[in-house]
């Protein structure tokens, strides 16, 4: 065979081997949005329909008319965006203390949290909660929600403060520099991109988290993922809105995927990191 | 000799003393986090630990049990059922996503065109809402609606029953995991691959080795340590494996995908069994550390070099 | 500018000890190198005077005051790291500028000085870019502008030159003597380049396994090395060591050759084992002397280098350190096999006791 044109053939080759591994994800996708855009009786022909002849885009209006979808909405941001921000707040220093001290034995603890069912955590916080009376507001999720943010941050914020080099802080140091504004002025700003990572995966695995809210959410501080699974314990739901609804609230974090792709990779590949 | 115990005792402090003021502590950066860790983290595994040795139902009196909670673990044909369901579905969900991780893996490494567009989508369904995903995969796997009964017909097999009958519910709910996870493993093994060096592979190539045995005999061995890690991982992921299973099948049909984490959640939360339910915690967390301990020594002595950092 | 004095100064990492027991007296105004082979302890010791690492024992003073326990920004030192250590989120002018912003100095006057800076180092055009735009010779230049600004009492390089090409570096050398010619400024400088050190230092230590082994002007080690040690790591090609014994008024080597001594032969020590030290630029054809042959002849153009094996040693690897390296100023016409006969001016010829290494 000639060399081209086997050069030709390696590269069809790739082409359809790649196509063949992003095809189950991409099919899937389509799939979910040709569900969320058919009324019920293009859902329920047979055989099923792909593309149908009129797309049901009052699918995605019922889902905020009926459901109090907003304020779901609105809850699932404030507990994300709370936890992360805490996270953050408490999660960024202690990976830079964590890795100059070289505590490395303490990321165990980090470990074993990652290890552990969120459930186990679920039952002693939540008779906690009853016991404060703070069941009914959102403050349950927000603190609970720490478990998932505040390892992920610290964990990966130890590996990005151990690549830092110690001779630019040593040079702060000479410069004269003390502890707060070395780590102020020179750790966290080249900590930057990982802080970034952090950021993004804690917001990710937060959003994504159902099992504490389905214990602790009551109706009114009911999260995205506890909701749209509501939905579906309503007996005859139709699946149009309901995969409209399930879409909504993936959304976000598949955009954010896509977006920021290349630190997500860096994040998971660094710590592995899952919440729940 | 008071005298010197006491001059002792000077030096000493002076020297700790010296430590502290010329290198910085950096204690004041972890302590609001050790906080928090020992609030959320800590104390429930020790309350959780104190509950189990007690009989305590909400509304209830509680009193102080001792061992017993776990002794009923033994006679609790639920439990030992949920065992075996968790040990075959975290097996299978180990396996699959390793070996086609590993093929993605070796796919991806190679210079594709928009790779990171590729990635990013390849991506996409570990990072997307569990409970939205699962919503979608109970839809597709409908005996009589569902999408994958009309592929399967296109080629001649079916109408399986998939999640709704006993048989086949804890291989579907594998496929979605598989489905779900692969590209953890995917990741973590391009990590791997990426940190080869190049060079055995040239000299290699120059011994005249086929890409098979190029595979076989310098990538498998290199990345081992990489797939002991997608492994440990995998396996602390599969256990713990919650989202999916409640929202597709809440551990039915009957029982038939109880895994100990529904269970748990059953006891706990249905029957407000608080007491019970944290031992079956504690000896879920128990085996989920004894898992890994001993993952993490395969891995040890899998090592091929000490240098990675992983 | 201050003087800085290290007195007995020990440092250990658990039960090692790094460096035992180092004393150096360094003058205000002085260009001090620290040179020595990888791991003697050269850049410990500086980051000691730093305030980088802790003392073990003894004590380090700047100006007759002791800092042991002052941490490095109450030093009022300023160092210039090996990687330059430039901060990459800042312009080259605020990396310059950080120290005297954190001292909260006045905008007018960080700008004159760092403009001075820049002036000095020719950095004008570059104060606006960050580092990662720059080349390494212009990184190490920032590095050395960021030390320059701050005026310190004593400048630390911690082998600033090591990551740049060997043209740079020679460049870079002159600019850093330059600097301290116009400066002033009290500078210990660690290398582990011999040449480094001769070309610049007003003073070297030579360290070896955390002790001093020798501290000297450059000249001053080059001609009167205190022990093999010095004699071997200060200049290159290194010194030949002939090893055989003192007799009657002369040097018998171990093949039984006679190698002149110009009457300097130490009171009682017919017999005595010796190792005869000669620089290669300092053998010359002579009619007694010692025998031997040329193996390699390797001409640069200003300077002929010749590999010589001693008569009566045999080819092999053991041998190696046996063979000679003789330097010519002028060319010559020899031929690998020829056999020549070579001696020193007897009274550039070093004597060593063999078994302490120590000048004779």
């Amino acid at each position: 065979m000639s060399r081209p044109l086997r050069k030709l053939l390696d590269k069809a080759g790739m082409a359809v081997c790649v196509l063949l591994l992003v095809s189950p994800a991409l099919l899937f996708f389509i799939w979910m949005l040709s569900l969320s855009l058919k009324f019920e009786i293009d859902n329920g022909a047979y055989p099923p329909i792909l593309i149908p002849d009129r797309f049901a885009w009052k699918n995605y209006t019922t889902i905020f008319e009926g459901n109090s979808f907003l304020l779901y909405f609105w809850n699932s941001l404030i507990v994300t965006g709370a936890a992360t921000l805490f996270a953050l707040v408490v999660g960024v220093p202690a990976g830079y203390g964590i890795a100059r001290m070289k505590a490395h034995k303490s990321a165990v603890v980090i470990m074993i949290a990652r290890m552990t069912p969120g459930l186990s955590f679920l039952i002693p916080l939540f008779l906690l909660f009853q016991w404060l009376g703070l069941l009914g507001t959102l403050w349950p999720q927000i603190i609970i929600h720490l478990v998932v943010t505040v390892p992920i941050v610290i964990w990966i914020m130890i590996g990005y403060f151990e690549t830092t080099p110690m001779e630019l802080e040593e040079a702060a140091m000479v410069d004269g520099a003390t502890r707060w504004q070395i780590f102020a002025k020179v750790a966290l700003p080249i900590a930057k991109p990982g802080i970034v990572v952090a950021f993004i995966l804690s917001v990710i695995f937060s959003w994504n988290n159902f099992v504490f809210g389905i214990v602790l959410a009551s109706r009114e501080t009911r999260t995205l993922p506890v909701a749209v699974y509501n939905m579906l314990s309503f007996e005859q739901v139709s699946w149009g809105p309901l995969a409209a609804a399930a879409l909504v609230v993936t959304l976000p974090v598949l955009i954010l995927t896509v977006a920021a792709q290349r630190q997500i990779v860096a994040g998971l590949t660094a710590g592995a990191v899952k919440g729940g | 000799m008071s005298i010197l115990t006491s001059s002792d005792r000077v030096v000493g402090a002076a020297s700790v003393g010296r430590t502290k003021r010329l290198r910085p502590s950096y204690w004041p950066f972890v302590v609001p986090a050790l906080i928090v860790v020992i609030g959320v983290i800590v104390f429930p595994w020790v309350f959780t630990l104190w509950m189990s040795a007690m009989e305590w139902r909400i509304g209830e009196e509680q009193r102080f049990v001792g061992l017993q909670n776990y002794a009923r673990l033994f006679t609790d044909v639920r439990f030992l059922e949920a065992m075996l369901h968790t040990l075959v579905y975290t097996a299978l969900s180990v396996l699959a996503p390793l070996v086609l991780g590993t093929a993605a893996a070796l796919a991806f490494n190679t210079k594709l065109p928009a790779r990171g567009l590729l990635r990013g989508i390849f991506v996409m369904p570990m990072m997307a809402t569990p409970v939205a995903i699962a919503l979608v995969w109970t839809m597709m796997f409908h005996p009589q609606l569902g999408v994958l009964n009309y592929l399967l017909s296109l080629v001649g097999i079916g109408p399986l029953q998939w999640v709704y009958h006993p048989s086949t519910v804890i291989l579907s709910l594998v496929l979605v995991e598989t489905w779900q996870w692969t590209p953890l493993v995917m990741l973590i093994v391009l990590g791997g691959l990426a940190a080869l060096p190049t060079e055995p592979y040239e000299s290699a190539q120059i011994d005249g080795a086929t890409a098979w045995q190029r595979f076989r005999y310098l990538t498998l061995p290199m990345i081992k340590p990489f797939l002991m890690v997608a492994v440990i991982i995998r396996s602390i992921d599969a256990l713990k494996s919650f989202d999916i299973l409640y929202t597709i099948t809440q551990g039915g049909p009957g029982t038939a995908s109880e895994t100990i984490n529904l269970y748990l959640y059953s006891v706990a939360f249905t029957y407000y069994d608080i007491g019970y339910g944290s031992a079956i915690a504690v000896v879920f967390f128990v085996l989920i550390i004894m898992l890994s301990l001993i993952l993490l020594y395969l891995r040890q002595r899998s090592a091929w070099n000490t240098g990675d950092g992983q | 500018m201050a003087s800085v004095s290290i007195r007995n100064v020990r440092k250990s990492y658990g039960t090692v000890e790094i460096i035992k027991g180092v004393s150096i007296d360094i003058q205000d105004g002085e260009f001090v190198i620290l040179v020595g082979p990888s791991g003697c302890g050269k850049s410990t010791l500086l980051r000691m005077i730093a305030g980088l690492e802790e003392i073990s024992g003894g004590t380090v003073a700047i100006d007759d005051r002791v800092v042991n326990d002052v941490p490095p920004k109450d030093r009022d030192i300023a160092m210039v790291f090996q990687n330059y250590a430039l901060y990459p989120h800042m312009t080259i002018a605020d990396n310059m500028s950080f120290a005297l912003r954190l001292k909260n100095t006045a905008k007018s006057e960080i700008t004159a000085k760092v403009e001075r800076a820049a002036g000095i180092l020719g950095l004008g055009p570059l104060l606006g870019r960050f580092p990662r735009q720059l080349s390494g010779g212009q990184r190490q230049r920032v590095a050395m502008g960021r030390a320059i600004v701050r005026d310190p009492k004593v400048f630390l390089f911690d082998e600033p030159l090591s990551n740049l090409d060997a043209k740079l570096r020679v460049q870079m050398r002159t600019e850093i003597k330059e600097m301290h010619q116009r400066l002033k400024t009290t500078t210990v400088y660690v290398t582990h380049d011999q040449i480094e050190a001769m070309t610049m230092a007003d003073k070297i230590v030579v360290m070896h396994d955390g002790i001093i082994e020798q501290i000297g002007a450059p000249l001053d080690l080059y001609d009167n090395p205190a022990n093999m040690f010095v004699a071997g790591f200060i200049g290159s090609p290194a010194m030949n060591f002939i090893p055989g014994s003192i007799g009657g008024d002369g040097f018998t080597t171990e093949g039984g050759d006679r190698l002149p001594l110009g009457g300097r032969v130490p009171a009682a020590s017919d017999g005595r084992p010796a190792v005869y030290g000669v620089r290669p630029e300092h053998f010359r054809l002579a009619d007694d002397g010692m025998a031997a042959e040329v193996v390699v002849v390797e001409p640069t153009g200003s300077e002929t280098q010749m590999v010589l094996r001693p008569l009566g040693a045999k080819a092999g690897r053991e041998d190696r350190k046996r063979e000679l390296t003789w330097v010519l100023r002028e060319r010559t016409g020899a031929k690998p096999g020829e056999v020549v006969r070579i001696a020193p001016d007897p009274a550039l010829a070093h004597l060593f006791n063999p078994d302490t290494g120590l000048r004779l």
